[in-house]
């Protein structure tokens, strides 16, 4: 490219980029797909028991007034309904990682569910250590 | 709804997706009100943890289950769940105030907060644009319900 030509892309070269991103998004789609059709066959041969537990692991939500509530009485003022979508949301995939992480423990301990008191504070203690568990009441020492 | 963008993703959804979000929604989530519930006895938050009325113990012995736990989770876990729930969001309400428009929760500042977790970013924009979807397909069922 010469100089004294304007900043930006060229035709050809913006046709190309468009040509990449309809690319990539139709490969995202056919990987989607796919996943959505290997679940199919996964779920089709659950167990009872397994189709139970993925009910349950599908459809457990919190209750959306209550979390509502627990926001409002936080802030003081009312929040939108995508607010309490998300919060909820995020609350969940939380609860299944202190889950996840709980059931490790009483694995490596040689243990059996149901989950103990002290699996789900030795799974907090982990979590936090690898910091994937907020606390603004640490101290930070930033100069050492 | 916000303005902001997620990045890359079309404006629009494609006809069928409506359909099939309807039923993976359907699938996904209790349909819950958003209006009060009226059988919790009005959960206070005032005293100590352990004089606190528990929220959430139904659900979240679901959820236990869900993700591997017993069929019958012991309460004593369930009870340390629920606080760790509380003080997430808690924290998580706190931080939200304290970035992008102060003393006020938008969901632009939850994802900012998110954004490093990939679990959680996904899932969050997963549930936003789901609702999104629904809400279109609503209003489009609403709009040819009009008519006839």
């Amino acid at each position: 490219a010469a100089d004294g030509e304007e900043p930006g892309l060229q035709p050809c070269a913006a046709k190309k980029v468009k040509l990449e991103l309809k690319e990539r998004k139709e490969k995202k789609q056919k990987v989607d797909e796919d996943e959505i059709q290997k679940m199919q066959i996964l779920v089709s041969s659950f167990s009872e028991e397994q189709l139970n537990r993925y009910e349950m692991y599908r459809r457990s939500a919190f209750p959306k007034a209550a979390i509502k509530r627990l926001i409002q009485s936080i802030t003081g003022t009312s929040v939108s309904q995508n607010v309490v979508i998300a919060m909820s949301g995020i609350s969940k995939v939380f609860v299944g990682e202190v889950v996840e992480e709980a059931l490790d423990v009483c694995e490596k301990w040689g243990e059996l569910p149901p989950l103990q008191p002290k699996h789900m504070r030795e799974a907090v203690r982990r979590l936090k250590s690898r910091g994937q568990i907020p606390n603004s009441k640490y101290k930070k020492i930033i100069f050492h | 709804m916000a303005a902001f963008r997620w990045g890359s993703g079309s404006p629009s959804a494609p006809p069928g997706s409506a359909r099939r979000c309807l039923a993976a929604m359907a699938d996904e989530e209790e349909d819950a009100p958003f209006e009060e519930d009226a059988e919790d006895a009005g959960g206070g938050l005032d005293g100590g943890q352990g004089k606190r009325k528990r929220l959430f113990s139904k659900e979240l012995r679901c959820m236990m289950y869900g993700f591997g736990d017993d069929q019958n989770p012991y309460t004593e876990s369930v009870d340390i769940l629920e606080d760790l729930v509380i003080e997430f969001i808690t924290e998580m309400t706190h931080k939200a105030m304290s970035i992008g428009r102060q003393g006020r929760v938008q969901v632009e500042d939850i994802v900012f907060l998110i954004r490093k977790d990939p679990r959680k970013f996904a899932r969050v924009k997963d549930l936003l644009t789901m609702n999104e979807e629904l809400k279109r397909a609503r209003k489009a069922f609403d709009e040819a319900n009009y008519g006839s």
